[in-house]
């Protein structure tokens, strides 16, 4: 029974999707956190004038930058999905029977979230848009 | 086997439906950052996602773009000001709580967690005061 909630077999072991929404958890906040750093360094451009920021903002003019902005926006989405549903089950302990449907759903309204923010983002970026 | 100088034991996440830890029993500074962290993460989910929103949703879609003239008239009412401010503030001490959590589930050395802990908190400190030092003192009227 225990098998069936198996994600992947990685170097042994048994990845769930639990285990999973808790990884990301982390990698998504860590790396939000870091962009946190960047942004503030970029932003203190704005007290050196219209020129220096608006050559700084020119960096993100760019596909790769994008790219980094979609994945952005979908670390702080999961992150935000999964907090809440942190918050419901630590201040609502009866619902934590339902934690696996709440992971699939978060990880589901994710991706899904994903694909008309990625395409307003992306578009103006790619050959066709 | 056990170098219980050095050694805590190591946070034990037994709900696997908890994507973090469990509440501090005891009250004080865990559980102060404990409840910080929700009601932070709280408000978060509205402040950031609403940031992010605006920034790289509508501006695109009302074909705008963000340069120092649109800083100039973000930053020239109160209201947005004030949501930078608190969204800059709540933002970094969550995300600097978190990673010093992430830090000792990893580091069990104590005096190697102290140090990073350490540096953690004092580069965090400078650009905390740097990021409000840019909210604070953008003159909206300078060209």
């Amino acid at each position: 029974m225990e098998r069936s909630h198996e994600l992947i077999n990685l170097f042994g072991y048994r990845v769930s999707w639990a285990q999973l929404a808790w990884f990301g958890h982390r990698a998504s906040g860590l790396g939000v956190l870091l962009f946190l750093f960047l942004h503030i360094v970029e932003t203190s451009t704005v007290l050196f004038g219209p020129e220096v920021y608006d050559f700084t903002q020119t960096f993100y003019a760019n596909l790769p930058a994008k790219i980094g902005e979609v994945l952005l926006m979908a670390a702080l989405v999961y992150h935000s999905l999964n907090g809440l549903r942190v918050i419901v089950m630590d201040f609502w302990p009866s619902t934590t029977i339902y934690y696996r449907p709440l992971t699939y759903g978060v990880i589901a309204a994710t991706t899904i979230a994903m694909v008309p923010l990625g395409l307003i983002i992306l578009t103006p970026y790619l050959p066709w848009g | 086997m056990t170098t219980s100088t050095n050694r805590r034991p190591r946070t034990i996440y037994s709900n696997p439906s908890r994507a973090a830890r469990p509440k501090p029993e005891a009250s004080g500074r865990e559980r102060f950052w404990w409840i910080f962290m929700r009601l932070s993460g709280l408000a978060l989910v509205f402040l950031a996602l609403g940031h992010m929103f605006i920034m790289h949703v509508l501006v695109v879609l009302t074909g705008d773009q963000i340069d120092f003239a649109f800083v100039q008239s973000r930053w020239g009412t109160p209201f947005w000001r004030i949501y930078d401010l608190l969204l800059l503030v709540l933002a970094f001490l969550h995300g600097v709580n978190g990673a010093r959590i992430v830090i000792s589930d990893y580091v069990a050395h104590r005096t190697a967690r102290s140090l990073i802990i350490g540096v953690l908190l004092f580069i965090s400190a400078a650009w905390l005061i740097l990021g409000i030092a840019i909210i604070a003192l953008f003159d909206p009227s300078a060209s």
